[in-house]
């Protein structure tokens, strides 16, 4: 048997085994963190930020990214603080402008709980969230597609933006995109920066929403590692 | 050549250069840096060498080509020893008369001498030039006393012999505590205690660690590691041997990066001498103690000036960051415990450890020790390179030794840090240069950029300024990063372009506060301060802005209007030939008028203009 460590999220006392990360910890316990990069069972990049939490460490809050924090006994974290929502919100808020027409950023943004959108649209279809990539480096061990370019110009390209020999036709990179999945009939406009009332009806059970997963439909869109729906191709 | 197997044969070895060298009557320190090589030093070493040579004084008088004096805007600089003699602005036709002249006679060639801008006068030697009177030149000061091509320079100024110290006397844990109590913090950006990060190194388990020097210097306008790096590479290499000691290292990395071949070139021959000397290698002065060093070339992004960023450029991957809940200390270059420090952060090691660390921790303030090498450029009569004793206020920095602002008008404000970094506004010039006392003011030590602003300079285009550069060098891959610094760049060019909304500042500090918070690594966490200090301490610019559209420094194009001022005018028709765009009308002796719809706010006329006549509102 792998050897256990206890650390305290949000007040729960887990036995979590050493490795694991606080992330994977939380969520086999019921204690929901959103998060979208993270992609099951590989290394964690921390890219999208949506799984930070507060680490107490000497007194001294830290804000840092559960998927990349690895458990160690009498840890201290809180993953639903104010300070937490709020900064979360804000992230997701940037994530859903730059994608307004995907299920998946719309669902994210839900559940993190942003109300309005307070930048100019944008119609991207690629959020670089980077789960393909990772799912086809890490898994798979192939280099078929890669991330190029720094900062606004980050792309995921096939080397040589050639379809590469190393494609095995898999599938898994579609599979985890967030955004393949049938877009939601009443899509966020440019200039009409707001959520329309299919989103703000779910909202409204989300306000009375605990930090405990209840499989709630928003996870199947980020494909939230605890909902029965979400792809599960790569596990073994 | 012989190697030093021993303390007593590198005392010896100095001893000997020291003897040697009692034949010349006279030194001719010449600066052959990046910037004064810019200027043609190189030429000006070679005439003055052959002018020697013609007038049979070879043997008598000692050229040394020295690295960056840090004055560069006066190069090629010259120093005469004895007599401490200034000269600036060489040229090779200057050689002649120099040696004919100075080096003969003992007279003084006036032309060639630096003239103050702040009082005019003519100034005769080195010490006495103001901008260098009010620094403390701990570690600049040695580039003028070593020729970086020769090992026997800095042997003889005694270099090595902290090291040796540190062999024959010193512990590690002892080193370590020396460190630690002189209060030495990393001269990088964080300002780190470096005893703690040797201590976390010291300590993690495994037996390969490695020491790392960051030269990567990606910051625009910063140059004080190459300075150091270019003109006195032995003590960077000294200073990392005492560390490899004290965290028990076997090797070290010098990262540096590419658009800097004069310092890689000298450290590859600073590091080839050392090793032929046995300095570097096996058994080091009898010892048992190995070490040797590579250099890795940096891949020219800021962001692999990053700890995990650059380790990650070393073994040959993408230079990104990644998550660092362990430190780098610990968990660093292939995975091995790693000690990175700055190129300055090493360069302080080797005097306190001769020196000791209650001399060090004397200079400073309470929580900043040592002094701190600053680029000072911007609206001010001197620029450079400058090296202050922490503690010195903003103040001194402009006024003492910048010699206050180049035009005369007031100084705005001062951008310290680099370019993530903060504003700060005059009424905080009482500031002194401190880790902690800025970074509480809103902005950092950062690298040491220090950029003084004048009256038109406006804060929000220098907000936008900072933006644009860290979206062009954010890796991309952490969402807060790539998004919050592109879309509060978004936000800065609406607001300088006329489009800015009220609620727009509320955002701008949200989101701000959002990336410092959330970010991966340190770019993204201080990618705000710009533009956030700008709106703490300017916010009635940004208001201008956006209620009145106006630009109160007259530099935001589509918030200002050209006119011409008909008290002042005199009718002189300069502006309208010089107007690229024909907007400029009049008859011939008439005051002209600007036809707005065809002006392109270019500026032309304004500069033009001899009786700054034409106005901006
Ligand atoms: C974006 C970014 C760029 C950096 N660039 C440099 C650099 O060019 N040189 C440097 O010494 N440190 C740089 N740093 C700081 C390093 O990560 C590291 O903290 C430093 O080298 C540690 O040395 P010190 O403790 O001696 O300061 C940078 C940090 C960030 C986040
Ligand atoms: S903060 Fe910026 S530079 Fe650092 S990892 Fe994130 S995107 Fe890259
Ligand atoms: S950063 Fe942790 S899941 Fe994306």
């Amino acid at each position: 048997m792998t050897e256990k460590v206890s650390v305290t999220i949000d007040g729960a006392i887990i036995r979590a085994p050493k490795g694991l990360s606080i992330l994977d910890a939380a969520l086999d316990h019921g204690i929901c963190i959103p998060h979208l990069c993270r992609v099951p069972a590989i290394s964690d990049l921390g890219a999208c930020r949506l799984c930070i939490v507060e680490h107490i460490q000497n007194g001294r809050s830290k804000v840092t990214t559960s998927c990349t924090l690895v458990v160690k006994e009498g840890m201290v974290i809180h993953s639903n603080t104010e300070k937490i929502k709020r900064l979360r919100r804000n992230i997701a808020e940037l994530l859903v402008a730059e994608a307004p027409n995907s299920r998946a950023v719309q669902d994210v943004a839900m559940r993190c709980g942003v109300k309005e959108v307070r930048y100019p649209f944008r119609n991207n279809n690629c959020i670089l969230c980077g789960r393909c990539v990772r799912i086809c480096t890490g898994r798979l061990g192939e280099k078929a597609i890669g991330f190029v370019g720094r900062g606004m110009d980050r792309r995921v390209v096939a080397p040589f933006d050639l379809k590469s020999k190393l494609c095995r036709e898999c599938g898994w990179c579609s599979d985890l995109c967030p955004m393949t999945m049938t877009p939601c009939g009443g899509p966020m406009h440019k200039g009409q920066e707001r959520l329309c009332t299919n989103c703000e009806s779910k909202q409204t059970s989300l306000d009375q929403m605990t930090g405990y997963c209840v499989a709630c439909y928003f996870g199947k869109g980020f494909q939230c590692e605890r909902h029965p729906e979400r792809f599960t191709g790569i596990e073994e | 050549m012989n190697k030093i197997h021993s303390l007593d044969r590198l005392r010896n070895f100095r001893q000997g250069i020291i003897d040697q060298r009692k034949k010349f009557a006279a030194t001719m320190i010449i600066c052959g840096g990046t910037g004064c090589q810019a200027s043609r030093s190189k030429d000006v070493i070679e005439a003055i060498q052959n002018e020697l040579a013609s007038q049979g004084l070879t043997e008598k008088v000692h050229v040394r080509a020295t690295g960056c004096h840090g004055f560069c805007e006066q190069g090629p600089i010259l120093v005469i020893e004895p007599g401490n003699i200034f000269y600036c602005h060489l040229t090779p036709e200057d050689a002649q008369e120099i040696v004919s002249k100075t080096i003969q006679k003992n007279e003084i060639i006036e032309r060639l001498q630096y003239k103050d801008p702040v009082s005019g006068n003519r100034i005769l030697t080195e010490a006495e030039i103001p901008f260098y009177r009010a620094q403390n030149r701990l570690l600049l000061s040695m580039n003028r006393l070593v020729n970086p091509g020769d090992i026997e320079d800095y042997i003889a100024i005694g270099g090595y012999s902290a090291l040796g110290k540190t062999l024959a006397e010193l512990s590690p844990d002892a080193v370590i505590q020396e460190i630690t109590a002189a209060g030495l913090r990393g001269r990088g950006g964080g300002g780190f205690p470096t005893g703690k990060k040797w201590t976390e190194t010291r300590n993690a388990d495994g037996d390969e660690k490695y020491v790392i020097c960051n030269a990567d210097e990606g910051d625009p306008g910063a140059y004080m590691d190459r300075c150091v790096l270019e003109g006195n590479p032995h003590l960077v290499i000294e200073g990392m041997m005492i560390g490899a000691w004290a965290v028990g290292a076997f090797k070290g990395y010098i990262y540096v990066r590419n658009e800097y071949p004069l310092a890689v070139k000298n450290t590859r021959i600073a590091i080839q001498q050392a090793r032929d000397l046995g300095i570097l290698g096996e058994n080091i002065f009898g010892s048992s103690f190995s070490f040797d060093i590579e250099i890795a070339r940096g891949g020219g992004a800021f962001v692999c000036g990053e700890s995990t960023a650059l380790m990650a450029s070393i073994e040959g991957k993408v230079g990104e960051p990644r998550a660092k809940d362990v430190h780098t200390a610990v968990d660093g270059l292939w995975h091995k415990p790693t000690t990175l420090n700055n190129v300055e952060t090493w360069a302080n090691v080797p005097a306190i450890i001769h020196n000791g660390s209650a001399w060090f921790a004397a200079m400073g303030s309470k929580g900043s020790k040592g002094t701190k090498i600053l680029a000072l450029t911007g609206h001010i009569k001197n620029t450079g390179l400058v090296e202050v004793e922490m503690g010195t206020t903003l103040n001194s920095v402009v006024f003492d030794i910048g010699g206050g602002s180049s035009d005369g008008k007031a100084v705005k404000a001062v951008q310290t840090g680099g370019p993530s970094g903060g504003c700060l506004p005059v009424d905080k010039f009482h500031l002194p240069v401190d880790f902690d006392e800025l970074y509480a003011a809103g902005s950092m030590i950062g690298s040491g950029g220090f950029v003084v602003m004048g009256q038109n300079t406006c804060m929000v285009d220098v907000a936008k300024y900072f933006l644009t550069f860290l979206q062009d060098e954010s890796c991309g891959k952490c969402v807060p990063c790539r998004l919050g610094i592109d879309r509060m760049l978004e936000i800065v060019t609406d607001i300088t372009e006329g489009r800015g909304k009220p609620e727009q500042l509320d955002l701008l500090e949200e989101l701000g506060a959002t990336t410092s918070e959330t970010s991966l690594c340190g770019l993204g966490k201080t990618a705000a301060n710009p533009a956030l200090s700008t709106l703490r301490y300017f916010r009635e610019e940004y208001e201008a802005h956006i209620h009145n559209k106006k630009c109160p420094a007259g530099m935001c194009q589509a918030l200002i209007t050209y006119q011409i001022d008909s008290e002042t005018c005199t009718a002189c028709g300069a502006c309208m030939t010089a107007c690229p765009y024909k907007a400029i009308t009049g008859e011939k002796k008439q005051i002209p008028t600007i036809q707005l719809e065809l002006c392109q706010k270019c500026g032309i006329c304004r500069s033009e203009c001899k009786f700054e006549s034409i106005q901006v509102n």
